[in-house]
């Protein structure tokens, strides 16, 4: 396949005017909800979904516009970790090692720019991973049947459960919910319709956008009421233009964090978190001598967040190419794919090129606004975070009404909506994460079709899972990924600790 | 006392679980479209939540810290409010029930009087002119206001 014809091709689609403009602001929408604690990338998208239906949007254009957000969100992060202390996700953990700690030294300009350059540097380089591996990968997994799929799904649900939550029993609690939450509406296969209690509005299934705002916008805001005190102050920023230079020394730092970003995040279900901690405590026993990691070494800011661009990007391409995604962000980028009539998967490339090539030239675009604005406009995007919570947090609200209602102007989906904002404040407070929820609600679905459709194609013969030998291959890798963080207890835990609030699967 | 929570949420997962399992079993066809049918999910999911229940139940963590009593008495003005919104929105219209609903909110988040009569008009009419009028988006004008001006 001639790549480089694709990719001008993709270039022509990303600079056309309209989706320019929509990564420029996809790019700085996802700088202010990463940096704003508590809103994040998945709320953000999941508000916008809606409103990309409705305005009949492109599928390319729509993805353009959710992608720039979920990337830009990372920048966003960085900035209020290293000026607060206050990581959004926990795969911003290991920047406020050094990040804040630099702050607190008076270089704040210094740790921002070199986060600036340093997610440039991860979110470029993999996007060339994207390039290369993407094809790849669809040529290998365009021979997958429906048993292949569902082992791959299966494996996917088994590396997010068996990485992303600190017990497992409480990441079963929350598959199953989504599972059954996936189960309402009529039955593809024999149309019986499950769980809809007589309402028809529910015929055509629970809307993964309603639950989506309701479990993370709407519950954000209950947790944010529990106190009533302001957050801590901010300091000044400094001149960030001038800082460039000193981040030189960082640049095998960034190299280094970016492929071990990409590679991790490639994986289901080990995403932004694992990524960042690793290229961080990688990069300590490589290259801290003088045991400067954690005292505002640049280093140390550099590395996990060239790994957490780097694995943002790396992510979207088990979505694009396998219809497999690994995290609570690309499961609701799933959801709005499906809902664009687009279906990821290896023959993407081919039906829907502007999709693809489109996302992938106009990432690049992205990065590069990023960088543009994030270095001399950094103390700008900085003043946002001095607004008061009450200006903040009705906007919130009122926002995820508005999407809500978008879907399809029912009250219904408002009343649904809260519910799930009461039960999304309850399972986080429980430590129960909320990304298996959505992943099952999404994948679900298709899961069980891909199962009905296999055993139904071997008359009931559950061998047709395991006769082609990717199908076992997938089936080990599902095992294996379920017990290793059982057998390897320190690695899942430790790098999570930071989940509590149900804020880190959104990496 | 200690770890209540997390014994009430798996009891409660544990009966969710039964209750809709119970439901799963009328999910029958007369003829035999697949091998597997509509209820195998379903029952399978039920069964993983049932279990995830159970040992959270068995084995419970610590208490998470819950808000104090003002804190929880916030969280339920503003759950009310957003019912109150629901309800309100076809008859009173989206720039009216959200300007009430953005000043209602912003008192909840410790605004001033002032502060929250300049979040409800800013937040709606932000929101109105930005996708009621700009995007186009069919946002409801309200019975009681259409009533008015005819």
């Amino acid at each position: 396949m001639d790549a480089v014809g694709s990719l001008l091709d993709g270039f022509r689609v990303a600079l056309l005017p309209l989706n320019l403009g929509l990564a420029f602001g996809g790019v700085v929408v996802g700088t202010v909800v990463g940096m704003l604690p508590g809103i994040g990338p998945i709320n953000a998208i999941a508000v916008l979904i809606p409103i990309t239906f409705a305005v009949r949007m492109s599928p390319e254009s729509a993805l353009i516009l959710l992608a720039g957000i979920y990337y830009g969100s990372q920048y966003g992060n960085s900035i209020s970790t290293i000026l607060l202390n206050v990581p959004g996700t926990a795969s911003s953990v290991p920047t406020a090692f050094d990040g804040y700690a630099m702050t607190r030294a008076g270089r704040a300009s210094v740790a921002l720019a070199t986060a600036a350059i340093a997610s440039f540097v991860g979110g470029t380089l993999s996007i060339f991973g994207l390039i290369l591996l993407a094809p790849l990968l669809a040529r290998w997994a365009i021979r997958f049947g429906p048993a292949e799929y569902f082992a791959l799904m299966v494996f996917a649900f088994a590396a997010l459960s068996g990485l992303a939550g600190k017990a497992p029993r409480k990441a079963a609690v929350s598959t199953g919910l989504g599972l059954l939450l996936g189960t309402v509406g009529l039955d593809p296969f024999s149309s019986v319709a499950r769980y809809t209690f007589g309402q028809i509005k529910l015929l055509d299934g629970m809307d993964f956008v309603v639950v989506t705002i309701g479990l993370f916008a709407v519950s954000e805001v209950f947790h944010m009421l529990e106190s009533a005190s302001a957050g801590p102050p901010v300091t000044g920023v400094g001149r960030v233009m001038h800082s460039v230079r000193e981040t030189v020394v960082a640049r095998w730092s960034m190299i280094r964090g970016s492929a071990i970003g990409f590679l991790i995040g490639v994986l289901p279900g080990a995403g932004g978190t694992i990524a960042s901690f690793l290229a961080y405590t990688s990069e300590q026993r490589l290259v801290d001598r003088q045991g400067r990691f954690g005292k505002g070494d640049i280093r140390g800011v550099a590395a996990p967040e060239a790994a957490n661009n780097a694995a943002a990007t790396g992510a979207m391409i088990p979505l694009l190419t396998l219809g497999i995604p690994g995290s609570g962000t690309t499961a609701v980028l799933l959801g709005a794919l499906l809902g664009l009539n687009v279906k990821p998967g290896p023959l993407l490339m081919d039906r829907n090129p502007e999709v693809f090539w489109g996302l992938a030239a106009s990432m690049y675009i992205g990065n590069l606004l990023l960088l543009i604005l994030n270095l001399p406009l950094v103390g700008v995007f900085a003043a946002i975070l001095r607004l008061p919570r009450w200006s903040l947090f009705p906007g919130v609200a009122a926002l995820s009404f508005v999407a809500v209602y978008a879907v399809n102007s029912s009250v219904l989906d408002l009343i649904l909506m809260t519910g799930f904002g009461l039960l999304g404040y309850a399972m986080r407070k429980l430590g129960i994460p909320l990304a298996p929820l959505i992943l099952g609600l999404v994948l679900g679905p298709l899961a069980e079709t891909n199962l009905r459709r296999s055993l139904a194609l071997s008359g009931g013969d559950w061998g047709v899972l395991f006769s082609s030998p990717v199908a076992i291959a997938l089936w080990i890798l599902a095992a294996g990924s379920a017990i290793l963080p059982a057998v390897l207890g320190w690695s899942g835990r430790r790098v999570v600790a930071g989940d509590g609030e149900g804020q880190g699967l959104t990496s | 006392m200690t770890a209540r929570s997390d014994r009430i949420a798996g009891v409660a997962a544990l009966l969710i679980a039964l209750a809709l399992a119970v439901e799963a079993r009328t999910f029958t066809v007369e003829f035999l479209t697949d091998p597997l049918g509509p209820s195998a999910l379903p029952l399978f999911a039920a069964a993983l939540l049932a279990g995830g229940g159970l040992l959270m139940a068995l084995k419970p963590e610590a208490e998470p810290g819950w808000p104090d009593a003002a804190g929880r008495a916030r969280a339920v003005v503003a759950g009310l409010s957003f019912l109150a919104y629901a309800w309100l929105l076809s008859p009173l219209g989206f720039v009216l029930a959200t300007a009430l609903e953005g000043a209602v909110l912003a008192r909840v988040f410790g605004g001033k009087i002032l502060h929250c009569v300049t979040a409800g008009t800013v937040i709606s009419a932000a929101l109105y002119g930005l996708f009621g009028w700009a995007l186009g988006l069919p946002l409801p004008v309200g019975s009681l206001i259409a009533g008015l001006v005819s």
